[in-house]
This record gives C-alpha cells, structure tokens and sequence, in this order.
C-alpha cells in the first residue's frame, strides 16, 4: 500500500505508463534527429565552414522574404543582396533589384560525410551573388549557421565519446572495487576521492594544461575526448561500485549462491543488467556536461582551434566588447546547446524514474 | 566534537597531499615537454634562471622535484613564478582572496534563496505551478555558464549602469575605504548575479527532490496526522528531515561554483584565480598552475568541512557516531 | 449494557461512518475499489476491533478519518461524522483542530513515525502547543505527565533522548504519548504491533488495554491478528476486500459458520486436523557440534572494538523428515545460526555434518552441485530479483546446474508452481507484480527446484499476516509429507509451533538454553522460554498449547 502523506505531491510509481514513454520516446527521437543533422552537415549546410565571404564580415542574418519591394507574393522565399553600405561597414542594404529564390538541392562546396561520402550537392541555397547567411556571418564572413553545423559535430560527439569513455573506465574500476571489496575497494575509492576534491573545471584545465599546446585539430579532438573523459571517471566508478557492493548482498544474490552460482553467473545474470542500467542513466546526466566541459575548453582557447568550428570556439569571438554589443547573432552558438541538455536530461529524469521504480 | 572535526580535517590534509601528488605526477607523465615551453620573463638573466631550475630540482626526477616543492610551500613560496620572477604565492594569494570575494556572496546568496523556495516548492499543491517550476528550473539548468557570462557582460555594456569588467575603478585606491567598498560592491554586482544564476537553478531543484522525498515518509504523514500546522511540517519538521542530503549538497555546491567561478572571471575580467591560471598555462608557468589548482581545492575542502561542521549540528545521528 | 437496556434513547455515537467508499487510481489507469459501502459507529469509550487480511482495506479506513488518504485516493461515496459533523467539509483550520487533539493515529512501524532528527521531547510538546497555548512549564509537565502514563519511568531523558537511541517497543510508546498527549476522544491504532517482537507485542497490548480502562479511550483497533483483539474490543467487524463481512462481540463471531471468518479468528484451525507425526529417531540428517561465530565491529582509526559473540558452542542434531524450531529474542544468535547452517557464514569453531559429510560453504560450491540446504529467507520481496520473470525466478537453480533441457526446467517450473499453489500462466509476469504472501510462495518453488535435504526458515513467516501464514504453514506441512523435507525453523513468535514442529529449542545470547517440545514448553521454567510463552499467552497466538 502507498504510504504517503497528503502533503506528497509527487504521484505514486506509474510503471511506464503513457507519460512517461512519450517523454522518454520524445528526448531519443529529437537527440537522434540532432545527431542526424550534425552528421549530414555538409549536406544540410549551404556553404562549407571554411567559406569566407570577405565583403560581408558581421553581416546580420539574411531576411528571408515571400513579398517582394513591389508587394507580390511568392511562394517561394526568397532573398535580397546585400551590399555593405557607403560608411559604415557593418551597415548592409539589401538591393531590391535583384531576389534570388531559394534553390533546392543546389550544387555547392565540395564536402564529406563521415570521411567516406563525398559531394558537392546542398540540401538548399541561393545563387551567387547573393547570400543565404540564416545566423549571420563571423569576422571573417564565415556563414554562422553552416559553422553551427558543422560545430556541433564536434562538441555533441566529443561530449558522446568522452562520456562513453568515462563510463567505460568507471564501469571497469568500480567494478573491480565492487567484487572484490577490502583492500582493493578502499584503495580504489581514496584515488577516485582524489579526483572528485578537486573543482571540475580547475582538474579540466589542469590536465589539459599539461598537454601540448600547438596540436592538429584531430589530435586536439582526440585530446580533448580523452581528457574530458579521464578526469570525469570518478564519479561513474563510485556509482558503479556502491550498486554492485550493495547488490551483492541483496539476498537475491545469496540465494544464487545458495544454489551453487559462481561469480562469473552472478555478474552476468544479476550485477551487469543492474550496472547497466544506472550506468545509461549515469551517462545521460555525463553526456550535457561533457559537452559543455568541450564547449568551455574551446572558449578558453585550449580545446579545438581554428580554423575548426566548435560552438566553444565560435562564442570566443563573441568576447570582444565590439563584437558582443554590436552583433547579436554572435551568441546564437551559446543558445545551441540549450535544446540539447534539456532533452538530455530529459531522458535521464525518466531513467531514473524507472530504476526508482523497481527497486 | 573537536574529534569528528579533527578527523575530518585529517582526512582533508591527506586529500590535499594526493592532489598534490597527482598534479605532480600527471606533469610528469604528461606528452611533449613541458620545460622547454616556459615562457621566462625577460627580466631574469640566464644564470638566475639556471639557479632556480637547479633549486627547483626541474631536471632532476620526480620526487626531488615534489619535495623541494613541499620545501617551497612550507616557506610560504609555494614555487617560484618564472614569468613573473616571483614566489608564486604573491601572485596567488591576492587572486585568491578576489575569488572568495565573489564565491562566498554567490554561494550564500544562493543558498538563501533555494532553501525557502525549494522547500515551499515541495509543499505546492497545484500541479500547475509544479510544471512551472520544473519548466523554468529545467530550461535555466540548460542555459550554458558561457552564455550566461557573456549575457551579463552584454548587460553591463549595454545599459551603462554596471562597470564592465575588472575589480575597481581605475582610482579607486586614492578614495576613502566607504566609496572603496562601494566601488567595490558594484563591481561585484553583475559577477556575483552570474555567478548565483549559474548554480541557484542546481540548488534549488535538489532541495525540492529531497524535501519531496522526506515528504513521503510515514513520520511526516503522522505529524500531519497530529494537526501540526503546515508551515511548522514544511520548516520544522520536512527541512530538518531533509538536511542530511542537503547538507551532503552543500559541498557539491561549493565544488560548482568555483567552477563557475572560473568562467565568469575571465569573461568580467575579474582578477581572481580563474584568469591567473588561464595566463600560466599560456604561459607555461608550472608552479602557478599547479597552486591555483592546489588553492581552489583548499576551497573546495574548506566548503566540505564546513558541511561536515554543519551535518554534526542538524543531524543526532551523526553526533552519536562520531 | 448499553443504556437502550434503560429505555433510554441510544445518545449520539462518537464516529458515525455510513456507506464510506474509497477508490485508488492505482497504475496503469486500474481503480481499486478500497473500501466498499462501509458502516461503522462507535460510541463514546467503545473500543471497536477492525479485523480482516492485507488488502482488505482496514488501513484505508484509518487514513479516511483523518482526511490523510494520498493524493490518488478519492472518497467516492458515503460520510464520516465525528460528533455529528461531516469529516469531509471540515475546513482546514477545524481539520487540524480535529487531528491530533479529539481524534490520534497511531500506525505501524513505530520507528518511521517518528521525525529521525528531532527530539522526543520537541515532538511530544509541538503537538501540544499545536492544539493550545501553553506556557513552557505547563507544556513540560503534560509531556512528563504523558510520558509517565505510558510506562516509562525517567521521562526527562526520554524527552531529550533522540528516536535512535530508543528501542522499537519504547519508540511505540512515544508514539502512543503523541497520539495522548491532547487527550483525543477516539485514538484509531493501524497495526500497533506489528513490527514489533512477540514480548513486546504483549507489553504494548498491556498499556493499550490499561489505558482504554483509565482514561475512558474510544478505540478503533485494526489488526490482522484476531488474538490481539480478544481482551481490548467490546466489537469487532470483520473485513473483506473493502466490505464488512462480520459484526458482533468475540463470542459471538467464534460461533459463526462463515469459513473466512473462522480462518481468520482461529487460524489454527486449518492445521488442527495435522497430527504432528512423532519420529522415530533414525539417523540424524543435520548435526551440529559445538558451533561458535563471533562478530567484530572496528571503527576506523578508533582503537574501541565492538565483539559480539553470536554463536558460543551450539549442539544441534535434527532427524530426517522432521521439523525444529529454533527460538529467540532478537540478538540470540538464531539467524546466525541459520546463515551458519545454510552456508552463507563460516564458523570460527565447531562443524556441521550433513549425513556424516561437512557442509560446502556456499563460496566454494563446485558447479553443478546442488546444495542439499536451501534458505528461505525473512522478506520475500528482496529474496527475488524484480527485473526476474516467475520462470526465471523458479527455474534459477536448474539453470546454475544447467538440468537438462530448456524445455524440461519451463515443464518442471510450472509444476512446481502449482504445487506452492501458484497459477502457472502467471509464469511470465514480472516478480514484482505478485502480491506478498505470493512471492513467498515463489520463493519457496524455487527453493524446491534445488531438490534440497532441509530447508531453513529464517523468520520466513514473520512479516505475514494471520490469516497468511497458516496457509502458509499448511503449505509447508504439505511439501513435507510429499517431498520429505526436514525443516529447521527459526522464528521469534510461538505462531503455529505447536502444529508442525516435533522439537522446540530456545536460544538466548548466543547459546541453546532449553530443548523440548513444543506440549512441553508451558511447563518450562527456564527465564528465556518463559518470556516467549507469556508473550504468546497475553497474544492469544495461535495454535499455542499453553494458551488453551
């Protein structure tokens, strides 16, 4: 029977009623749609993240419209050219003479998809002379949008593999200090300690402080995944430990020993499925912070360089008063994560609904 | 008491040494070299910088290395500061004071507002509000820190009434100490608020789950059972039923924000730690490095202890095991 | 005598419940109907037995007095009137003014109804001031006085002690000072006893029944244990799935034909047709020569030890085919006795023969050998993994010993699960939708499947229901006879002993200090036996010789 006050608001445990799987489907659909369209970047882009226009530096964000200067309506959006006015260099006019619509599946810069796909097709575009700049352009007339894209295969994928990294090395030594407890576990245990009475960021940065500097932006992408991902495996491995400690005295656990199982059934049958399901909880809780953890390096100056997007790097440049107070569409890159994280923990609020439970 | 305490700090001082060690250790193990990248500051000569290299056993192996370090810091030099010619504690030491300066505020400011909120949060009735909260909560939690630094800096150049960036106005040294402190004090404003947004979200929605949880104990049903008066369940009786987790929260806190810290410092320019250690890693400069991570862990495990100090006075059953 | 005798009109009862019914929006948009059509009055210094098994919906009635049904109970029909106003519309301010000071509620699991960081004495004197303004004098002396009345005898440091530092049957009294302390005309007791040990079960019933002739109490008393009821309730009812299947006076009940009505004030009953068959001694199955284990608590960087001796020179012999109980306060060293024997603890001295060979310890099991000992362990619910189907559950042991074909382990579950009486196409449900008294029985196949000499009980009843655990002790009997089991029980309440257990030994602080049979024991002498036996009299447990 429930025991529960009238005070309580919080519903008994549905077991996987119809909310709670619509909000679980809803944060794996839209994560997976996310991750689909960094992948496709090249493809969805219109132009490649190397592209400079040099006469458009800072140019706001192109108006898309359907009624031209002469009030007729078009179904197809179309866009205006713009041309940097006489004085002020940041002041664009758009020229009414010449609407360019927006084509689709135009050809364009040449681009790769996972290293192996290549082509010079985009998903959409407009024709030269005019631009399709959707979130503005940098300093260097770099289209934001198709960097935005392109920026977040790094950091959402760099935030994945650090994550998986970390939880991968948790799993392993929590697991370890958990069978074997004694010795083995305190020792264990004292070093992860280490790692968490340090501030997050201060071990982040420390650790990559001592890393090479002028590194090849793959090594830095390695580099950086690799240090996310070793200093934040404390906190999976004491999770991974307390479960398997407190699961092997479960008396469901002594009663598979009491029926002759060796260690290697227990592990399989009953600690692993368990471990596994906190562990994926875990990670959806790691992953956000890992982007971040990425996105925070980048900013800094110490994760992925020039000329490689990341939406870290791309806010670095947002740093600069002018550009801060001037050019708004410069702080778009920091909004692109938000999206991302809810969804994220969306999906682990509901994980952890579900272990609370069974249990 | 005095024991529970003492033990705590014991095992404080034994983490502060394996972090110590650890810092150590990974420049050692670290790729590419490290050594031959330090930026010296030009004004030491060639021998001078022989000299300190020796004394700081810099080619010798590790643990000289390690215990002349030990040395220095008993001195009080903490190491020596190559790109400034100067014992690293001088530099340290002011930052560190401007880092508490923003972090002890933020985290108290914090703190105040979560615990009544989140409290009177648990207790809401109306489902409505419920979604509110964890809407609003939620999408705060996903703002990331960055863009909240760079937010409030926007704010302060666009509307003119809070000083951009830095500690203190430029003469500030030669006003009286109360235009001093209040000169201070604005400074401080738009870095303090960033900071308090970047971790109140955090904070408060842990304080809800644990009174949430409390709140559906059978002894809170039975109080309400007995007539207690809501208010006196919430305040009186849910809170200090909750404060083990929360207390336990309290260090977690303390760890974020100066994390948060770190950020909003060198987006404000604000001279803290943050920016210091940013400039010597840039720099090179090993000894600075590894004493700003030495001194916000001293931070962070002064927070803990202070948490520690705190779970002894709120819970019974912690006094009776100590 | 009622004053109706005198010709008098019948003046206004105290509580008046009429035609109460209360849903639960339970998951998965089901609706449990809890209690159905329910009529209930008590009188002023009445006290009234609820009687029925888990489900039946007595704690839902509990909680709809006060108005403290969780969020997803709805009163669907039907009225509480207390002194004639309707419970239901009582405004908030009135509502708290009623709970605590006319009408108190004590419920079970006295250690959770009481706030872990707050003081006895703070907790006694907020419900006061909640009620009243009291000077801090007058507040101090009514929890003194309360205190008192409850039975113990150093009030001020129970009002500074913490509730940790009290043991389960003190904490129930505290709780029981709370519930008086505002001099309520109704206390409603939801399961006072149940967790508590059978001595102090007994004591607690003592201090309801002294307080209900002292102060004049009405009380609503619900239970699961009919023996409880016999000396505190003038009436009793009788629940059933949310409905009243029963009124009247304990005569008057004792002489109903209904059968579940019968099953659940004499639980006994159903097992009186069993003779306990006395064996012939043949050779012993179990012996146990001079077992002793002690535990060591050490505290980090404390030079102070904590040893206790759990087990000191136990003697132990059991026949094949019979049962023997083991008795004891808690603290007595049964469970570790019984872990000992199933293999899951290793003594420092002694050993334990089974037919003549040593016990494997289950650490060094050689794969494929299915251990002879099977534990059936205290809850249920803990002892099977929930993520596990029935099948998986049941089927486990012949898994680890990979018995022959998948097909054979699913043809011999579903037996087995029919022989513990469970439905086998309930073989696919998760273990966590069986209710408790069904896990139990879960666990039980699946201690069958591992085909084992003994099974050890350890307080494997305890948690259950009357009505409950004589099935399953009928249960029990039956595999006996079919399958030829010897059982080692362990328990600390005398419930059903004298029905199925040959040999009754009684331990205390780590050692045997009687052994004899259950006909025999309310003749014992011994301090330790005396008290268990007293406790069961004043509980009128069931199937206790003594007792009759």
């Amino acid at each position: 029977m429930n025991r529960q006050s009238s005070l309580s608001r919080r519903d008994p445990p549905l077991r996987s009623g119809f909310f709670t799987r619509f909000r679980l489907s809803w944060a794996i659909w839209f994560l997976v749609g996310v991750h689909a369209v960094v992948v496709l970047a090249g493809f969805i882009a219109p132009y490649s993240f190397e592209t400079q226009e040099r006469e458009h530096p800072f140019a706001p964000p192109t108006r898309l419209h359907f009624v031209d200067c002469a009030g007729k309506f078009h179904f197809r959006p179309f866009v205006y050219v713009t041309k940097a006015a006489e004085n002020a260099l940041d002041q664009y006019q758009q020229d009414c003479s010449q609407p360019a619509g927006i084509e689709f599946f135009p050809k364009g810069d040449r681009y790769t998809i996972l290293g192996t796909f290549s082509s010079t097709r985009h998903l959409f575009g407009v024709p030269a002379p005019t631009n399709l700049f959707l979130m503005g352009t940098d300093g260097f007339g770099r289209d934001q949008f198709s960097r935005l894209l392109y920026g977040g295969q790094v950091s959402l994928f760099a935030g994945f593999v650090a994550a998986a990294f970390s939880a991968f090395t948790g799993l392993l030594l929590g697991g370890i200090a958990g069978m074997y407890g004694g010795r083995v576990d305190d020792v264990a245990m004292r070093f992860a300690e280490i790692f968490i009475t340090i501030p997050w960021f201060y071990l982040l940065i420390a650790v990559r402080a001592f890393l090479p500097l002028q590194i090849s932006p793959v090594t830095a992408f390695l580099l950086v995944v690799s240090v996310i991902g070793i200093v934040g495996w404390s906190r999976p491995a004491r999770l991974v430990r307390g479960v398997i400690l407190s699961a092997r005295e479960r008396n469901f656990v002594l009663a598979a020993r009491g029926f002759g199982a060796s260690n290697a059934y227990l592990l399989r049958r009953h600690l692993m499925p368990l471990t596994f399901r906190v562990l994926l909880t875990q990670m959806a809780v790691l992953i956000p912070q890992f982007i971040l953890a990425e996105v925070i390096l980048s900013f800094l100056g110490l994760g992925i360089g020039e000329p490689f997007p990341s939406w870290g790097n791309m806010l670095a440049q947002a740093q600069q008063y002018h550009v801060l107070v001037s050019y708004w569409w410069m702080l778009l890159p920091g909004l692109a994560p938000v999206p991302v994280f809810l969804a994220y923990h969306s999906l682990a609020e509901t994980l952890q609904e579900r272990i609370k439970s069974n249990f | 008491m005095i024991r529970y305490l003492a033990r705590r700090a014991a095992h404080g001082l034994l983490m502060l040494f394996g972090v110590s060690v650890l810092m150590f250790l990974l420049f050692q193990t670290a790729p590419g070299d490290f050594l031959s990248e330090i930026k010296v500051s030009t004004q030491i000569s060639p021998e001078t910088i022989a000299t300190l290299r020796a004394q700081y056993g810099l080619d010798q192996p590790l643990p000289v290395r390690y215990w002349q370090w030990l040395k220095s810091s008993a001195r009080g030099d903490f190491g020596y500061s190559f790109a400034y010619n100067t014992p690293a504690s001088t530099l340290l030491l002011p930052r560190a004071r401007n880092t508490l300066l923003l972090s002890i505020p933020a985290l108290l400011i914090s703190w105040l507002i979560a615990v009544p909120l989140g409290v009177l949060a648990a207790g809401w009735k109306s489902r409505w509000a419920d979604r509110l909260f964890s809407g609003g909560t939620s999408t705060l939690l996903a703002l990331p820190d960055v863009l909240i630094a760079l937010l409030a800096l926007l704010i302060a150049l666009k509307t003119g009434i809070f000083p951009v960036g830095g500690m203190t106005s430029i003469n500030a040294q030669d006003q009286n100490t109360w235009a001093y402190v209040r000169d201070l004090g604005w400074h401080m404003l738009l870095p303090v608020a960033a900071m308090v947004i970047g971790s109140l979200t955090m904070i408060l929605r842990h304080v809800r789950a644990s009174v949430s949880e409390v709140l559906e104990s059978s002894y809170m049903r039975a109080a309400e059972g007995h007539g207690l008066p809501r208010f006196k369940l919430l305040f009186g009786y849910a809170l200090p039923a909750a404060a083990n987790p929360l207390i336990s929260l309290f260090g977690l806190s303390v760890a974020m924000l100066l994390s948060v810290s770190l950020l909003i410092e060198v987006v404000m320019s604000w001279p803290g730690i943050g920016p210091l250690l940013l400039e010597s890693i840039l720099a090179r400069d090993l000894f600075v490095v590894i004493g700003a991570v030495m001194l916000s862990t001293v931070f962070l495990i002064a927070g803990n202890l202070l948490g520690d100090v705190l779970l002894y006075a709120f819970d019974p059953r912690i006094r009776r095991q100590a | 005598m009622s004053s109706g005798d005198l010709g008098l009109p019948k003046p206004e009862p105290l509580l008046r419940v009429s035609a109460l019914s209360v849903d639960y929006n339970a998951a998965a948009g089901n609706v449990v109907h809890a209690l159905r059509n329910l009529d209930l009055e008590i009188a002023s210094g009445e006290s009234i037995g609820v009687l029925g098994e888990s489900g039946s919906g007595k704690s839902s009635l509990a909680l709809a007095l006060l108005r403290l049904l969780p969020k997803n109970a709805r009163l669907v029909s039907g009225s509480i009137a207390y002194r004639g106003r309707n419970v239901a519309e009582l405004s908030p301010a009135d509502l708290r003014a009623m709970r605590g000071a006319e009408v108190a509620l004590i419920s079970q699991e006295p250690a959770l109804a009481l706030n872990p960081v707050l003081s006895l004495g703070q907790q006694l004197a907020d419900v006061l001031r909640a009620h009243g303004k009291l000077t801090r004098l007058e507040v101090n002396a009514r929890c003194t006085e309360i205190l008192r009345q409850v039975g113990f005898e150093d009030p001020e440091r129970i009002l500074r002690a913490y509730p940790h530092e009290l043991s389960g049957g003190q904490r129930q009294r505290v709780a029981i000072a709370q519930a008086l302390i505002c001099g309520p005309k109704l206390l409603i007791a939801d399961e006072p006893l149940s967790a508590l040990d059978a001595a102090t079960q007994a004591d607690i019933l003592d201090l309801l029944q002294r307080l209900k002739r002292d102060l004049g109490l009405a009380m609503l008393f619900i239970t699961h244990n009919a023996g409880a009821l016999e000396a505190l309730a003038d009436n009793i009812i009788v629940m059933r799935d949310g409905e009243a299947v029963a009124r009247g006076s304990m005569d008057k009940l004792q002489a109903t034909t209904d059968d579940y009505v019968q099953g659940i004030l004499f639980p006994e009953k159903s097992l009186a047709t069993h003779t306990v068959s006395s064996i012939e001694s043949g050779a012993a199955l179990l012996e146990v020569r001079g077992l002793s284990k002690r535990f060591v608590q050490k505290r980090m960087l404390s030079r102070k030890e904590f040893v206790v001796q759990s087990l000191d020179g136990i003697d132990l012999s059991l026949s094949a085919g019979s049962t023997v109980a083991v008795l004891g306060r808690s603290g007595s060293g049964k469970s570790t006795l019984a872990r000992c024997v199933a293999g899951f603890e290793t003594p420092d001295a002694g050993e334990i023969l089974l037919e003549g060979n040593p016990i494997a310890t289950a650490e060094k099991n050689e794969r494929g050998a299915r251990p002879p000992v099977q534990m059936i362990f205290q809850d249920a619910a803990t002892s099977l993994n929930p993520r596990f189907t029935a099948r998986q559950i049941v089927a486990e042991p012949l898994e680890i010993a990979r018995w022959k074909t998948d097909a054979d382990r699913t043809a011999r579950t579903l037996k087995l699960m029919e022989e513990v009486g469970l439905d086998p196409d309930w073989a696919a449900r998760l273990a966590g939708e069986f209710s408790g008294g069904q896990r139990h029985r879960l666990a039980l196949a699946r201690a069958l499947a591992a085909e084992p000499r003994l099974l050890v009980m350890d307080e494997a009843l305890s948690g259950l229901d009357m009505p409950l655990q004589a099935q399953m002790v009928r249960l029990l009997i039956d595999l006996q006879s079919r399958h030829g089991l010897t059982y080692l029980y362990i328990s600390h309440d005398l419930n059903f002993i004298s029905l199925f257990a040959q040999e009754v030994v009684v331990m205390d602080a780590g050692q045997i200090v009687e052994r004899t049979t259950p006909e025999k024991l309310g003749q014992s002498v011994h301090p330790a036996t005396r008290e268990l036996v007293e406790a069961a009299e004043r509980l009128h447990a069931p199937g206790v010789e003594a007792a009759v």
